[in-house]
């Protein structure tokens, strides 16, 4: 009941804990992908500007070209304007690059990319009408923080207006204008797919009755000179990738690690001036930028936390636990001893009234009374002098006098002594395995005899049913001495066989207990022998019965 | 006998002042043979030589401006590496005050290590360089069109521009198709920037660099091991270091009824009778050429005439003028079969032939990327067969020599296919021989 009073709130707490992170990583996460797609839609519409300025610098250039020079000027633009890819003049044919040996291989390749349109297949479609649209949005924001430092798109407008209006004059745009007022000049932009590759092909035709020309935009240049002005970003777990329409990539900011079959966290069409093209933002699935250090951070600290805790309510429950034994066996002590002191006070006080009151005539009677009244005061000594002991025994204040003793004349003794008590019980005494004159030992004799007197009442005690006592006395070869106390009694169970040490611990602990005692006796003995350097336990007997040793060590000093 | 001497000389114009001057380019015309045999028309090679000059010891050298872009995605780690930081050193210490040096690197995404500027500080410099390691993939594209951005910083001055582009590995990171980068090469070369190209082992893209450097008129280097580096670096920067004709134009007037077939090896174009060619750049005591191939209209014997007439327009990077060197060539024609063999110029054949073997390569590479190698081997055979039977007939030992190796090279490819070396060895040699750079 006690774990469960620290441990389900610590888990709720913990759950609890664990889900806010969570809560918290996944919002830092959303905002992180927030955060990158408004810089890919920064770098969508700063490409996108740039294009736009790029092809309405081409265009207006086009158009400066007088009407009857394209072919004098477009040429050389093409070889001196790293813009541009080729140039061409179209009238009901085309003009220029004439197919065979005095066009180039680039030339020749591009007449029959474009096979379909200078075939007359194709239309060219003016789409000035979509010009309005996509520079509306863009002189929303003039110029962004990336726009204003960023050289490689000052030279590339520089690049797209160049040319012609040097060659062209700048009143012959108005001249060639002249013949044909009502005409307003035509232009377009054609995004044209062959191989599964985008070209761009920008043409003008500025009288009704002239001819088509223009050129093809390099969109290497244009990348290039694009990428190389695009800010870098070091983030190792996201990345903005700026892809063509068959998924190439053109460019990687960051350095996260693309596998090949990553999919985009969002994707966004970079410009209607290159069609299919976007900008696709990736991000490690595993996590956002400082987000995954928070995450570990915080969960490491909320496991500290609750191992914290649950430790603390763990050692809490162990103490109040022990408290409550302890309160339990102090008061079991409490009454065992109160009521063990009265038995023999009572008899005492019976035979002693009885004597007083005079009625007993008889001398043999009287002399058994008092004899009872001895011996149950003798119980009562050994009780309080356990009692002391143990007081002593726990304050460690207890001092042992050393003197030098034949331990089997002791053993005899206390035997003699208590002939009486055993045999009332029925028990037979076996002493074996002492040698007459081999027990010279130095140790404390009064604690010793209290140590076996302990051991005996315990067999008196709980063994009375038993058929003998035996005392069995050896010696071990490095000069130890083996005292054994063994019965046929009932035995001691196997889980109890250490806990009967313990200070008030008793089998059957009840006020009811069909045997008195304090449960001290044990308790006592084995600290008076490990006192004395030696040791006691218990050790069960074969079939039944219990046998206790006691390993008496000598202190003679050599 | 009648005959009529071979007069075919380089000419050029105003032949007095072209050997007063050592400094000028001079532009010579040869046919395949002095004499023809007269009669029908027939199919004739011309060539026409540039002999750059030597860079004038008294006059200052134009400038350059070098960005180095080097690769350190994850496989240049170690050797390669290393070396090609030493010699990036070495290339730096041979640089002067005047020249502008920047450094790109590129593994996922490109950085400009070292921004545009003199190389005062060299030691400054090679410290920043020493301290570049190896990261991931390989952004190639963007480390190109960084390097060019550097070097557009000082595109205005009269630099020679140059990117010395290394790299180990397939471009995976941005374009990385051969024709994706050509354009790129072709994009740069119109403002003045040659990208010379240096594959390092075994796995870079041979196509994808010759392409560059050919379309932007650099040079390509096949670099076997890193241990070679520093050898290819010194080469390559010798070569920028003596630019002596830029913007090198040549137009071809055929003269007569003479009729323009083909240019071999080259880009150019033919207009009517005219044929123009550009080089981009000459380097000191260079000689590059063009081989065109014309027919020769009918003839009868003894006539004697104008075939060609060459002009070469280019930029002198000294003076910054614009110059210009002519040569004439003359045929004639006789009955003497004895005289036409004898006329044979071994000089036109031999570069004929050679161009026709690296054709011949490009074509093996091709048939055995299609899965055919035994025709790839046969390709080459074919060709070794020739060049053998050429040498055997005029004693020329650099054509046996060339028809030895070749033969061997079928041999190899015939009994293992085309490894990669092969590929790259076929690649480089066909580029270096169209290109005529230097050797290494």
């Amino acid at each position: 009941m006690f774990w469960a009073l620290f441990l389900v709130p610590t888990l709720i707490m913990a759950g609890a804990a664990a889900k806010l992170l969570f809560h918290e990583q996944e919002r830092i996460n959303r905002s992180a992908l927030t955060a990158l797609t408004q810089r890919a839609e920064s770098i969508a519409e700063s490409i996108h500007l740039t294009v736009e300025t790029v092809k309405d610098n081409l265009i207006r250039s086009l158009e400066g070209i007088r009407p009857e020079k394209p072919d004098q000027i477009l040429p050389d633009w093409a070889e001196n304007n790293p813009l541009v890819r080729n140039v061409f003049i179209f009238k009901d044919n085309l003009v220029y690059p004439v197919q065979g040996p005095a066009s180039t291989t680039e030339e020749r390749r591009f007449i029959t990319r474009y096979d379909a349109l200078f075939s007359g297949r194709v239309p060219f479609k003016a789409i000035l009408e979509e010009k309005g649209t996509g520079l509306k949005q863009a002189d929303l924001h003039p110029a962004s923080e990336y726009e204003t430092r960023n050289i490689s798109r000052k030279q590339l407008l520089t690049l797209s207006r160049s040319a012609p209006e040097v060659r062209a004059p700048a009143e012959s745009k108005s001249e060639a204008l002249m013949p044909d007022q009502q005409f307003g000049p035509e232009s377009g932009w054609l995004p044209w797919f062959f191989e599964n590759q985008l070209h761009i092909l920008i043409w003008v035709k500025a009288s009704s009755s002239g001819p088509v020309y223009g050129l093809e935009l390099e969109l290497m240049t244009l990348m290039s000179r694009l990428v190389a002005g695009f800010p870098a970003m070091t983030d190792n777990n996201a990345s903005l990738v700026l892809m063509d329409g068959s998924s190439q990539h053109f460019h990687r900011f960051g350095t996260m690690n693309l596998p090949g079959k990553a999919k985009p966290a969002a994707q966004i069409a970079v410009s209607p001036l290159l069609p299919h093209w976007q900008m696709a933002a990736f991000m490690d699935p595993k996590g956002m930028g400082p987000g995954n250090g928070f995450l570990i951070l915080s969960l490491i600290l909320v496991g500290i936390f609750i191992v914290a805790i649950f430790s603390g309510g763990l050692l809490l429950t162990r103490m109040t636990l022990r408290n409550i034994r302890d309160a339990e066996q102090k008061t079991s002590f409490v009454s065992s001893v109160s009521h063990e002191l009265k038995t023999p006070l009572t008899s005492i006080r019976m035979y002693a009234e009885l004597l007083l009151s005079g009625r007993i005539r008889d001398g043999a009677k009287k002399e058994t009374y008092l004899s009872v009244i001895m011996t149950e005061s003798e119980r009562l000594t050994r009780l309080i002098n356990n009692v002391l002991d143990f007081g002593r025994l726990e304050q460690g204040k207890k001092t042992y006098r050393i003197t030098g003793f034949d331990l089997d004349t002791v053993l005899y003794q206390i035997i003699d002594a208590h002939k009486i008590r055993i045999k009332e019980k029925g028990l037979d005494i076996i002493i074996t395995g002492i040698r007459e004159g081999g027990c010279r030992i130095h140790s404390d004799r009064d604690a010793l005899e209290q140590v076996i007197l302990n051991l005996m009442d315990n067999v008196l005690k709980y063994a009375d049913k038993g058929r003998f006592i035996k005392f069995i006395l050896g010696k071990e070869p490095d000069g130890t001495f083996l005292f054994k106390i063994c019965d046929d009694g009932p035995g001691i169970p196997e889980s109890h066989k250490e806990m009967i040490f313990e200070k008030f611990y008793r089998i059957d602990n009840s006020l009811t207990a069909a045997r008195p005692g304090s449960g001290l006796g044990l308790s006592i003995a084995r600290k008076i022998m490990r006192d004395l350097k030696g040791d006691l336990y218990y050790e069960p007997m074969e079939n039944t019965g219990a046998c206790f040793t006691a390993r008496i060590k000598d202190h003679e000093t050599r | 006998m009648w005959i009529v001497a071979a007069f075919l000389t380089a000419i050029p114009a105003g032949a007095g002042t072209a050997v007063a001057d050592p400094a000028k380019v001079i532009c010579r015309i040869e046919a395949e043979r002095e004499a023809y045999s007269a009669g029908d028309p027939q199919n004739t090679v011309l060539k026409i030589t540039l002999d750059a000059p030597s860079a004038p010891a008294h006059v200052s050298r134009p400038p350059v401006n070098v960005s180095l872009v080097l690769d350190r995605s994850g496989s240049m780690n170690g050797t390669k590496l290393e070396q090609a930081k030493a010699a990036a050193i070495e290339a730096l210490s041979r640089l002067g005050k005047n020249d502008v040096f920047s450094l790109v690197v590129y593994d996922d995404n490109a950085h400009t290590i070292i921004p545009a500027q003199h190389p005062e500080d060299v030691n400054h410099i090679a410290g920043i360089i020493r301290q570049i390691r190896t990261g991931g993939s390989t952004a190639l594209f963007n480390g190109v069109s960084l390097g060019a951005a550097e070097i557009r910083k000082n595109i205005e001055k009269d630099f020679v521009h140059r990117i010395l582009l290394l790299s180990d590995g397939i471009a995976n990171v941005g374009p990385s198709q051969p024709e994706d980068l050509g354009r790129l090469g072709a994009a740069l070369l119109k403002e003045k920037i040659s990208v010379s190209t240096m594959g390092v082992g075994m796995d870079y893209n041979e196509d994808l660099m010759t392409r560059l450097s050919q379309k932007s008129d650099g040079n390509t280097y096949f670099v076997e091991s890193g241990n070679d580096l520093p050898r290819i670096f010194a080469s390559e920067l010798g070569d920028v270091l003596n630019v002596v004709a830029r913007q090198v134009r040549l137009h071809i007037t055929l003269q007569g009824d003479v009729e323009p077939v083909t240019i071999i090896g080259r880009e150019g174009r033919i207009n009517g009778r005219k044929i123009e060619l550009s080089m981009n750049q000459l380097y000191g005591a260079q000689q590059k050429y063009a081989l065109v191939e014309v027919k020769l209209p009918k003839s009868l014997p003894g006539s004697k005439m104008k075939i060609a007439e060459a002009e070469v327009h280019y930029e002198n990077p000294f003076n910054k003028t614009r110059e210009i060197a002519q040569g004439i060539s003359y045929a004639s024609f006789t009955s003497d079969k004895a005289l036409v063999e004898k006329s044979a110029n071994l000089g036109v054949v031999r570069e004929y032939e050679l161009n026709l073997k690296a054709l011949a390569q490009e074509k093996a590479i091709r048939l055995s990327d299609e899965g055919k190698p035994l025709e790839a081997a046969q390709e080459l055979k074919e060709s070794a067969v020739k060049l053998e039977a050429l040498g055997n007939k005029y004693q020329d030992k650099d054509l046996l020599k060339e028809a030895e190796e070749t033969a061997k090279q079928a041999e190899q490819m015939e009994e293992k296919g085309m490894t990669t070396k092969d590929r790259k060895v076929l690649r480089t040699q066909s580029f270096q021989m169209k290109n005529q750079q230097k050797s290494e």
